[in-house]
């Protein structure tokens, strides 16, 4: 494994992202989105304060997940079904963002026909998918990270209960954030890899992997309408299965990113 | 440089290269000719090491192709049909990235990409994307990416394809200093005048390697050597004095004009001059006839492998009767 081979690409893969405005766009918007719109809902919740009836039930089920929650009042457990319910979409981050970074990656070298003379220097194809999974995976955690981080701090100003922004800090939202959000953001890449081998056309590939979202907006639903009891014993097995899942994808990634198969059968 | 035996290449169970056995010597430009389809990329992505051949063996620099891949693609620089550059990034951004994959130390690289840069005019649109640049512009630049590392053995398939006139001639000229500089060219094109002109051997090759030697050669093997001599009032006498000659092979008279048959032209049109001369022939011209390489070519390609070392057999030693 050459290092200086595997910094030159993420460099240049780097390179070509600052200089794509489209795949900027598809970067950085859903951050915003996830983060500006649970902002604005809990500031909407907030200022329908007194108003707000919650179901006996609903609250007796949460009171009982958590002790601390015993005494919140219907304004607090809205807000912090919103955050709950928000924290499940940050999850979507590292699934969005990758695709679109794989996907012009392979697609761009597709069209301009540019992975011939790069599959003729002495680049190992290790390196050539470490290089380009750094460049994109990297980038959509961060990206993940710093808008939980700026979600915390603007959650801070809204949400007055204390009780409601420990949630926050639950290790369960921590273990997701650190360990989940890395382990979907390889599994989007490798998705991307794959998809993009087949297809010509990035918004094609988006659409085809955008699917693999759809398990995560599931688990929001659920957990807000009380199908499914996210703790962080669940979170654990599924970064578990994230993990044997993402082994998966990435052996048959590498096993269409070899030379011959890339010059032979991509399409 | 290059040596292959028997190199064959299955896609999918059918035959795109058959049986290669050829040998490229140092500093040779050696252009495989043949039509769309014959197998010309494919034999160069397998030198290239980027697909592996179904079956024989071949070597690059002194490497063996398969075992030792990753040194062959360290030592050969490849221009593919396409340039394949990265249209975002600018010329320097692009021969930087390659310089990286191959090694070059940070400061060489630099001299290197600058180098190349200023030899092949593009030093003063270095900062420019690529996107922007003409077609020759941007061959050039795939040139220069192929030679940054200074590789021994240069592939080159249709380097001068789509460009304009003015463009092709830069390229060719770059592609005869190469030579100069030692290096060993392969060079694969549809180009036969450029073949002509650049390669010290021609292959011809559709799936099977059809006929290597040199262009003169090629010529010689198909249409044999023939003189023509054309003279001012040729008579019946004047052709008789010359036609008892038994080096000559074959002798076609249209009016003024005489077409010889033979084996040594240098050697053997003075004394026919001569005796013409002798015998009171007043000769206005005298020329040794040239078939285009395109001819041959197509001679070639159209010749059925089985049947060819026949027919190139009795040009050879044939001709018509005298």
């Amino acid at each position: 494994m050459n290092l200086t081979r595997v910094r030159a690409i993420v460099a240049k893969e780097v390179l070509e992202i600052r200089k794509n405005p489209l795949l900027l766009v598809t970067i950085f918007l859903p951050p915003i989105l996830f983060l500006l719109l649970p902002l604005a809902i809990l500031a909407a919740a907030g200022s329908t304060a007194g108003s707000v009836r919650i179901p006996p039930d609903q609250l007796a089920r949460m009171r009982s997940i958590s002790p601390a929650l015993a005494d919140i009042s219907g304004i607090e457990f809205l807000q912090l079904l919103i955050l709950q319910q928000f924290l499940t979409f940050f999850l979507m981050m590292p699934l969005l963002i990758p695709v679109s970074i794989a996907a012009y990656s392979i697609i761009g070298e597709k069209e301009l026909k540019s992975l011939e003379p790069l599959l003729a220097t002495p680049v190992r194809t290790a390196e050539l998918l470490l290089g380009k999974g750094i460049a994109a995976v990297v980038p959509a955690i961060l990206t993940t990270w710093v808008t939980y981080v700026l979600f915390l701090i603007g959650a801070r100003l809204i949400v007055t209960s204390d009780v409601v922004y420990a949630r926050l800090f639950d290790p369960m939202w921590l273990l997701a954030m650190i360990l989940l959000a890395p382990l979907f953001a390889l599994f989007a890449v490798n998705l991307g890899i794959i998809v993009s081998s087949r297809v010509n056309d990035v918004r094609v590939a988006q659409q085809m992997v955008g699917i693999i979202v759809l398990p995560v907006v599931l688990l929001g639903v659920g957990q807000t309408t009380g199908l499914v009891l996210l703790n962080s014993l669940t979170f654990i097995a599924g970064a578990f299965a994230m993990l044997l899942i993402d082994a998966a994808v990435l052996y048959i990634g590498a096993r269409l990113f070899q030379r011959e198969t890339i010059l032979t059968q991509w399409k | 440089m290059i040596e292959t035996h028997g190199l064959t290449k299955q896609f999918n169970g059918n035959l795109a290269v058959d049986d290669l056995s050829l040998s490229v010597k140092r500093g040779e430009i050696f252009a495989l000719l043949g039509p769309n389809g014959a197998g010309k990329t494919t034999t160069v992505r397998m030198l290239a090491c980027l697909i592996a051949p179904t079956r024989g063996d071949a070597t690059v620099a002194g490497y063996q192709v398969g075992a030792q891949s990753n040194e062959i693609r360290g030592r050969i620089g490849i221009l593919t049909e396409s340039p394949g550059l990265y249209e975002k990034l600018s010329a320097e951004q692009n021969l930087n990235y390659f310089a990286q994959l191959y090694s070059l130390a940070p400061d060489a690289a630099l001299k290197q990409v600058r180098r190349y840069l200023e030899l092949l005019g593009l030093w003063t649109r270095r900062a420019e994307p690529v996107g922007g640049f003409s077609k020759g512009m941007k061959q050039k630049l795939a040139i220069a990416r192929a030679l940054l590392h200074e590789p021994d053995v240069v592939f080159l398939d249709e380097p001068t394809s789509a460009l304009d006139p003015e463009a092709a001639k830069v390229v060719r000229d770059f592609v005869a200093e190469l030579k100069g500089e030692g290096r060993t060219v392969f060079l694969c094109t549809h180009n036969l005048d450029e073949a002509d002109r650049l390669a010290d051997r021609i292959g011809v090759m559709k799936q099977k390697l059809i006929q290597v030697d040199t262009p003169e050669n090629l010529r010689h093997k198909l249409y044999g050597r023939r003189v023509m001599i054309r003279a001012r009032a040729l008579d019946d006498a004047q052709v008789d004095s010359v036609r008892h000659f038994d080096f000559i092979r074959d002798l076609r008279r249209d009016g003024d004009h005489l077409s010889i048959a033979l084996e040594d032209p240098n050697a053997m049109t003075p004394l026919i001059v001569a005796r013409l001369v002798q015998v009171g022939a007043a000769i206005q011209q005298v020329t040794e006839e040239q078939h285009s390489l395109e001819e041959v070519y197509l001679n070639l390609i159209k010749t059925p492998t089985a049947s060819l070392s026949r027919k190139t057999g009795e040009g050879e030693g044939g001709g018509d009767s005298k």
